[in-house]
């Protein structure tokens, strides 16, 4: 009896609601005219020109939905939670680094319906239980042309061979591990990544520690684009679009392409939201071919949609990491194993960056 | 034993005498919006965080436990407050001779040198930090000066002096003008009086103006070791690992491993340690300072 009223209140509420969400399957890019009229959504992301060009992407949607859209940020997972713990959740969809919304999936993220949401072009192995990606890019060495010359490094073993290839190192210190990092790390200390247990994470670590004294751990994307342009650095690990600005003003370096680790921004709908329809109404207009294009355009990452045609230029077509050779040369971490090793990671991280 | 007999020179040293029952109660008013915002604003997120501490994620003192029990949290709780006794005694000798300064020029330069103490005020922290980065890096400013001239190069950036030159520029101020507001109070006919009793003139400086000035010192001091203790972006900008201090790891606890229970008890000791220290430090202060009144 029990069961029969539950699937009765289900049908009569399927039935009620099917009026107001009966429409096709939905598009990437695609919203119904004038559909967010009177509503609002707040929009959080980490700033500058990635989000000022995430909300050039989002114009049209804007435009034609008839929402508001607020501005927010920069991201930070602790601020979520403390909405999400309060039970006020003012962020409606929020760009994050990539490991977050697996940590925290279905807690502070909700886990998606992919029925509302267009993800056919979204690059494979992308779309997560509680994301869709905002953007990919990548981390590559950039070695300096003067210190190697015609002996450059190859590839991430090279970068932890101090004997064969001395010289400064910087590394990127501006927040959580970079799994993949250490996996090359624990690589070039002999062990197999594929095969990665928690007790190699330490091992991974001290290889990095072994780097030496002198190894620069940059705080943030700007300053390890100082690191190359002032040439203090022999081998930065840089993210793509800084190492893209850092050549464009000048800087001698080039970027070594095997191994490039495979990086994305996240796009979640945090738990709690007061309209979560009109969030998927976003990210679905977000995954657009003409969103992503525009996107690229502002900001030189990589577009999520196969689809998006960005007119760009030479140095920036140089640092897309969407063509296929690209694609082929990428090295993508073991997202599940970071996932469920995140604090053990993140402590021993957390020794390292304070000399321990 | 309080200090205010020692401000001899002050004209307003009978004050107290006058002050009535009314003006306490309108002390109290006077005092309430200070008060209140601070209750609001620093009491009650303070008690959440103590509270937190106890409580997150499991009653018990369990976060207590993991901090002292990782090498990691002591080795960078210790270097935390070596770093800001450093950066006490560099402000200290930086700031003494300049507040002296200040007293014994005449108005027009002493505008100027108050300018220049205020100046870093009205610029954010960050774009100072960056400033040093500039100035300290490899290639920067000092660097090629140095090879300039034929000297070597040192190394300055991301070491423990290139954290502690950049903290004390932060808080020079802070130190200068606590000390400079007790020596203009110092009446300068007892360094005379002193001179014409056959003291030598620096025996006459230490021996009556520094104790005189030490109030001053000891308030710059306090603030500026209180400051350092809680730097973050100075050190993580300036500094490498090894000069990391306590705030990053509090960073790293609450913004990306979300444990703020952790992270509210590392503040929780670094306060705790901080009122002990000063705890040691106030009557040794007191007791230095009425001996060289009764010495003087």
């Amino acid at each position: 009896m029990k069961n029969f009223a539950r699937a009765f209140a289900l049908t009569m509420t399927c039935a009620l609601a099917l009026p107001a969400f009966a429409q096709d399957k939905p598009v990437a890019g695609e919203v119904k005219e004038g559909s967010l009229k009177g509503k609002t959504l707040t929009f959080v992301s980490y700033g500058g020109i990635y989000q000022d060009g995430q909300v050039a992407a989002l114009q049209d949607f804007v435009t034609k939905s008839g929402v508001t859209l607020l501005n927010d940020g920069p991201t930070e997972i602790a601020k979520l939670k403390a909405q999400v713990d309060a039970g006020n959740v003012t962020w409606d969809v929020v760009d994050t680094a990539d490991l977050p919304p697996y940590v925290h999936c279905g807690t502070l993220f909700q886990k998606l319906d992919l029925s509302k949401l267009d993800v056919s072009k979204i690059p494979p192995g992308q779309v997560g239980e509680c994301s869709v990606p905002a953007m990919n890019y990548g981390v590559v060495l950039m070695y300096k042309n003067e210190t190697y010359k015609d002996n450059p490094p190859k590839n991430w073993v090279d970068f932890f061979d101090t004997e064969k290839f001395p010289g400064i190192r910087a590394i990127d210190g501006s927040g959580d591990p970079t799994g993949g990092l250490i996996e090359q790390a624990f690589k070039a200390s002999g062990g197999d990544p594929r095969a990665m247990t928690p007790d190699d994470i330490e091992k991974g670590i001290q290889k990095l520690r072994d780097l030496g004294p002198d190894t620069i751990y940059w705080k943030t994307g700007a300053e390890s684009q100082q690191l190359a342009e002032s040439g203090e650095a022999d081998m930065v690990m840089m993210w793509t679009g800084r190492a893209m600005t850092a050549v464009k003003n000048g800087a001698a370096y080039t970027p070594v392409w095997q191994d490039w680790l495979v990086v994305m921004d996240q796009m979640t709908i945090p738990v709690g939201v007061k309209d979560t329809d009109a969030a998927y109404a976003l990210l679905n207009a977000y995954l657009g071919a003409n969103a992503q294009a525009i996107l690229t355009e502002k900001t030189s990452y990589t577009p999520i949609n196969l689809d998006a045609k960005p007119k760009v230029d030479d140095v920036t077509a140089a640092f897309l990491t969407s063509t296929p050779e690209r694609i082929g040369q990428g090295y993508q971490q073991n997202i599940p194993f970071w996932v469920k090793n995140f604090d053990l990671a993140a402590e021993k991280w957390s020794a390292l960056l304070s000399g321990n | 034993m309080t200090a205010i007999p020692d401000q001899g020179a002050h004209t307003g040293s009978e004050r107290p005498t006058f002050l009535s029952r009314f003006q306490l109660r309108g002390a109290v008013w006077l005092a309430a919006p200070a008060v209140l915002v601070l209750l609001v604003a620093l009491a009650y997120p303070l008690a959440i965080v103590v509270v937190r501490s106890f409580t997150d994620p499991a009653p018990g003192i369990d976060n207590y436990i993991w901090f002292f029990q990782s090498a990691v949290n002591r080795n960078v709780l210790q270097r935390t407050f070596v770093v800001a006794a450093w950066v006490t005694l560099a402000s200290l000798i930086c700031a003494y001779p300049y507040a002296y300064a200040m007293t014994i020029v005449g108005r027009n330069v002493r505008l100027a040198l108050i300018l220049c103490v205020l100046v870093p005020f009205w610029l954010s922290g960050v774009v100072r930090t960056l400033a040093w980065v500039i100035l300290l890096q490899d290639s920067g400013v000092i660097n090629s000066m140095l090879r300039g001239i034929g000297l070597s190069p040192v190394k300055l950036i991301r070491t423990l002096p290139g954290v502690i030159i950049g903290m004390t520029q932060v808080l020079l101020p802070f130190m200068i003008l606590p000390i400079y507001s007790v020596m203009r109070g110092i009446d300068t006919r007892l360094l005379q009086a002193a001179r014409s009793l056959g003291a030598k003139p620096w025996r006459a400086f230490v021996q009556i103006y520094v104790p005189l000035s030490l109030p001053g010192v000891y308030a710059g001091a306090i603030i500026v070791f209180i400051l350092s203790l809680g730097f973050y972006i100075t050190p993580a900008l300036l500094g490498g690992p090894r000069s990391t201090m306590l705030s990053s790891l509090v960073q790293n606890q609450v913004l990306s491993l979300l444990n703020w229970g952790r992270g509210g008890a590392m503040g929780v000791v670094l306060l705790v340690a901080t009122f002990l220290l000063l705890a040691i430090a106030a009557p040794l202060m007191r007791q230095k300072h009425t001996s060289n009144r009764r010495e003087a």
